[in-house]
């Protein structure tokens, strides 16, 4: 405390001085010579109980009144515990508030949930904004998103703010801080502020300017926690996931079936990181759950839907193991390329493409390589799983040229494929940009020949990429609710070294991540994105009730819905006449990120930027005027009451 | 600067010698008649014969037409005495905030008016005195000289006795002033009739016996009149030992009630031994209060 805030509180002392003249007034009425005084009757009680009611209305009045001006005088030097903008240049300020809506935000505090903490701070904060500061929100629950744009409308902020929700994201602060950033470029005010609210459980922050300012350093201390993070059926049994923050929060604690109350639970071993666990299933129960015993800080985390088997993304892949395999042997190169990827995708090989439908009811990623011709039996087939979601690619090579009679390579090309080996050596890097940093990877390839596809071959499909002379190396042709990808090249080693390019391992996960979008993991995590055709009626009930779902432009460019789930359960979507059970899980790296420390921009921004000083002058000062009206009527009021009392005796003589 | 006026604040009163000039000159100071009656030269009534009256005086033309005796009466001019008492107690220099000066300074003044009226008809006056300090009794006398002591003697008296349970002290002062009132005398009384000895009613009325024409003149504050006080009080008469607290709202009604009492009880006893009270207000236009007080010993008449 500086001097001339002891000194402006110090004007509050000053209470002492009615306080002193009430109590000499109160204690005996000033003595008057009155020479009749013989005549008065005397009226003690009342003249003294009067006096005590009076006084002490005014007392508090009085009292009350210099209080006022004495915070007055100190308020802009007073710390408060409420977050409140400083405006150091008394200008307006761009705010943009960062809230980490992750599931990590849901654990409880003494004060409640960390959630509840940061909005709380984010509400202060709009209540200092005045006429002409600009608020950004951006969430940072994965991925980030921009929940209201830069405005400068703060009924729409607080609007916005008060129609978030927690979730069970994970978190995904780099972008978001970017996003923040990125959403105050763009305006005119000099004074421009990052304000993170979050338990700083994610990624590394990044630099970079504006600062950020992280206004409650007690939401990152680390907590002790144990989630169930996903479960699964596996045949009889079911395999839960369970993630924990150290050894003592796993400490003595065991995942149980929900309702089976015969079946043993399994312990967890304490330490930290992720562990799975198998339990017997019990065949009578419709829905089963996993439960975690004991208690932590996060309750809502510690059950968990067990997901059907057929969960894991199913990828059909033809390949002839003669060519496609590494001269070191094993399974293809396409295989070992998707097992390096994800684990959790179900393989399928097969030497040829099923002509039951039925058959790839459980993929929803079909793979060929170097495909010799597809039978009229196997391209209904195949039509018919890409029109209800899946996505199916077709790596052609010397064989597209060498289709038997009845066979062709359609719905991928129309008409023969010539195999050409005079071919550059070059993908076009900049078409195929969209891949991310692994295309720079696709040159001065060892290319023994290529498909060579005409425009007019691929009925209709939108070319992704090309050779460096132009000549289609990716298309892409929507069909109903899925897709079909058709690439120049093969997958065997021995037509290119393609297979070989990190770009190809991107190429891939790609696919698969269409292939989950467009049909829809049976299960995914909290924030994935659920993607429908623009026509299907699509009704999704979760654990929080309805899901919303939204109608937005794809990235091939058409129309399509999709909702995002933003809390961990079991889910019920209906796609037309189809009824499928999703499960949503959560990111085991949500629960096993340990809070960060702020970055040193982010000290400096506080150092610069301490808001908490709260300036209450104006509304000290209409309590000042209503305290000293208060007085002032009461004074007249007394006046009255004694004017009047003569008048009525004069009007009653 | 007289010693009194370093004593006493007379307010809007003072100086007290031009104030009292200007008073009687409001006054009509015409001759008063004397309440005498018998030889005379004008005529001034009939009245019944009684054994003892002078034989000269029967009125025969009545007694011839009517069958009568009565007997003519002649009015004369003749000297009469003024005789001043003035009460110069403690509660005699109260002065509330709404009066022009303390009750001491306007009994003064139409003490001294009185006196210049009286003077100027030729009367003779004196002067005594209910406690005070510094105070100097006058005896009768007449002329022009007479007023400049009485104004002198009130200017130098100072309001500052306790005559709460003196009623010795007030005896005196009545005895001398019977002593100097003769027959057909007019005794003028000026006091705030507060804070007096019990019995003080009797010596003050015996002043209006024997031919002599009695004015007890009441001379009060407006606060003393009116109340006006609020809130609670706390108040202490300037004789005796009398303290109250009360409040005034509630206690402003029976106090009035108890000074009208005292008025009332007052105004019976002088009129009983043929005085009168004449209640004056320090507020009071001084030639009006003269006036009142003139019409009660008869001097307008």
């Amino acid at each position: 405390m500086s001097f001339l805030v002891a000194a402006a509180l110090g004007v509050g002392l000053l209470i002492v001085f009615p306080i002193a003249a009430h109590l000499l007034r109160r204690g005996k009425a000033r003595e008057r010579a009155f020479p009749p005084a013989g005549l008065v009757p005397a009226a003690r009680s009342v003249a003294r109980e009067r006096a005590t009611l009076e006084d002490r209305a005014l007392l508090s009045l009085r009292a009350l009144l210099i209080l006022c001006l004495a915070v007055i005088g100190a308020t802009p030097f007073v710390r408060c515990s409420r977050l409140a903008l400083s405006r150091d240049a008394g200008g307006s300020v761009a705010l943009a508030l960062v809230l980490d809506d992750s599931h990590s935000m849901r654990a409880q505090g003494p004060d409640g949930s960390r959630w509840e903490l940061a909005t709380k701070a984010a509400r202060e904060l709009l209540s200092s904004a005045r006429e002409g500061d600009a608020i950004a929100i951006v969430l940072a629950g994965r991925p980030a998103r921009l929940a209201l744009a830069a405005t400068t409308d703060l009924s729409a902020a607080r609007r916005t703010l008060s129609e978030l929700g927690a979730s069970d994201r994970s978190t995904d602060l780099s972008s978001a801080v970017g996003l923040a950033r990125t959403s105050l470029a763009g305006l005119s005010h000099r004074d421009k502020r990052v304000v993170l609210l979050s338990d700083l459980a994610g990624d590394a922050l990044p630099e970079g300017q504006p600062a950020l300012w992280t206004p409650l350093p007690d939401l990152a201390k680390p907590l002790e926690n144990c989630a169930l993070v996903s479960a699964e059926r596996r045949g009889r049994r079911a395999l839960g996931r369970v993630a924990c923050t150290s050894p003592a929060a796993a400490a003595g604690r065991a995942v149980s079936l929900v309702g089976a109350k015969n079946e043993p639970a399994s312990p967890l071993s304490p330490r930290a990181g992720v562990q799975e666990l198998t339990l017997e299933l019990d065949p009578k129960l419709q829905h089963p759950e996993l439960e975690l015993s004991g208690g932590d800080s996060l309750k809502a985390d510690d059950r968990a839907p067990v997901a059907a088997e057929s969960a894991a993304l199913g990828v059909l892949v033809t390949a002839d193991t003669s060519n496609a395999s590494a001269e070191t042997g094993g399974p293809p190169v396409l295989e070992q390329a998707l097992s390096a990827l994800d684990g959790n995708a179900a393989l399928h090989p097969m030497a040829l493409l099923p002509d039951d439908p039925n058959e790839l009811q459980n993929d929803a990623l079909v793979l060929l390589d170097d495909p010799g011709g597809i039978t009229p039996e196997a391209r209904t087939a195949l039509m018919s799983f890409v029109e209800h979601g899946g996505v199916a690619v077709a790596f052609l090579g010397p064989r597209a040229e060498q289709t038997p009679l009845g066979a062709t390579l359609e719905p991928f090309v129309h008409g023969a494929v010539h195999w050409e080996t005079r071919t550059p050596s070059d993908i076009d890097e900049a078409s195929l940009s969209w891949l991310g940093p692994e295309a720079s990877s696709l040159h001065d390839l060892a290319l023994r020949g290529r498909a060579a596809l005409g425009t007019s071959d691929l009925l209709g499909a939108r070319v992704l990429a090309t050779f460096s002379d132009r000549q289609p190396f990716l298309s892409e042709r929507a069909l109903g609710r899925g897709a079909l990808f058709t690439v120049a090249l093969s997958t065997s080693v021995e037509h290119s070294n393609f297979p070989l390019r990190p770009a190809f391992l991107a190429l891939l996960d790609y696919f698969l991540n269409e292939a989950q979008s467009r049909r829809g993991a049976a299960q995914s995590v909290a924030g994935s994105d659920w993607q429908f055709p623009a026509t299907a009626n699509v009704v999704i009930e979760g654990p929080s009730g309805s899901l919303p779902v939204h109608e937005r432009a794809a990235a091939s460019g058409g129309p399509q819905k999709s909702s995002s789930p933003a809390l961990a359960g079991r889910y019920a979507v209906r796609t037309d006449e189809r009824l499928e059970e999703r499960v949503v899980t959560l990111d085991p790296g949500e629960i096993t990120t340990r809070p960060q420390k702020p970055p040193s921009s982010a000290a400096r921004a506080r150092g610069a930027n301490d808001g908490q000083n709260v300036d209450a002058s104006p509304e000290l000062g209409f309590v000042a005027l209503a305290l000293l009206a208060l007085e002032l009527g009461l004074r007249a009021w007394r006046q009255r009451g004694v004017t009047s009392a003569p008048a009525r005796r004069s009007r009653a003589s | 600067m007289s010693a009194l006026r370093r004593a006493l604040d007379w307010g809007k009163l003072a100086p007290l010698r031009l104030r009292a000039k200007s008073v009687a000159d409001g006054v009509y100071a015409g001759g008063h008649r004397s309440r005498r009656r018998g030889a005379g030269i004008e005529f001034g009534g009939q009245r019944s014969y009684v054994p003892g009256d002078d034989l000269r005086f029967i009125d025969r033309h009545a007694l011839l037409r009517h069958g009568e005796l009565l007997v003519r009466q002649f009015e004369t001019e003749t000297d009469r005495t003024l005789c001043l008492l003035v009460d110069a107690s403690a509660s005699m220099s109260y002065r509330g905030e709404q009066a022009p000066g303390p009750k001491y300074a306007f009994a003064a003044l139409i003490a001294a008016a009185l006196t210049k009226i009286a003077v100027g008809a030729g009367d003779r006056v004196s002067l005594d005195w209910l406690g005070g300090e510094r105070t100097v009794e006058l005896s009768t006398a007449g002329g022009r000289e007479a007023f400049e002591r009485v104004v002198g003697a009130l200017e130098t008296a100072v309001p500052n006795a306790d005559l709460h349970a003196d009623l010795p002290a007030l005896e005196r002062a009545v005895a001398r002033v019977e002593r100097r009132a003769s027959r057909g005398s007019s005794v003028v009384v000026l006091s705030d009739l507060l804070d007096l000895p019990t019995g003080a009613e009797n010596a003050l009325s015996s002043l209006g016996v024997r031919g002599k024409s009695l004015a007890v003149t009441r001379v009060l504050d407006p606060d003393e009149l009116s109340f006006p006080f609020t809130g609670p009080l706390h108040l202490r008469a300037m004789e005796g030992n009398a303290r109250v607290e009360t409040d005034a709202a509630s206690a402003r009604p029976r106090y009035l009630a108890a000074l009208a009492e005292q008025d009332r009880a007052w105004s019976e006893r002088l009129l009983r031994r043929g005085g009168s009270l004449v209640s004056l207000g320090t507020g009071d236009d001084p030639v009006k209060a003269v006036r009142k007080v003139l019409d009660a010993v008869g001097g307008l008449g």
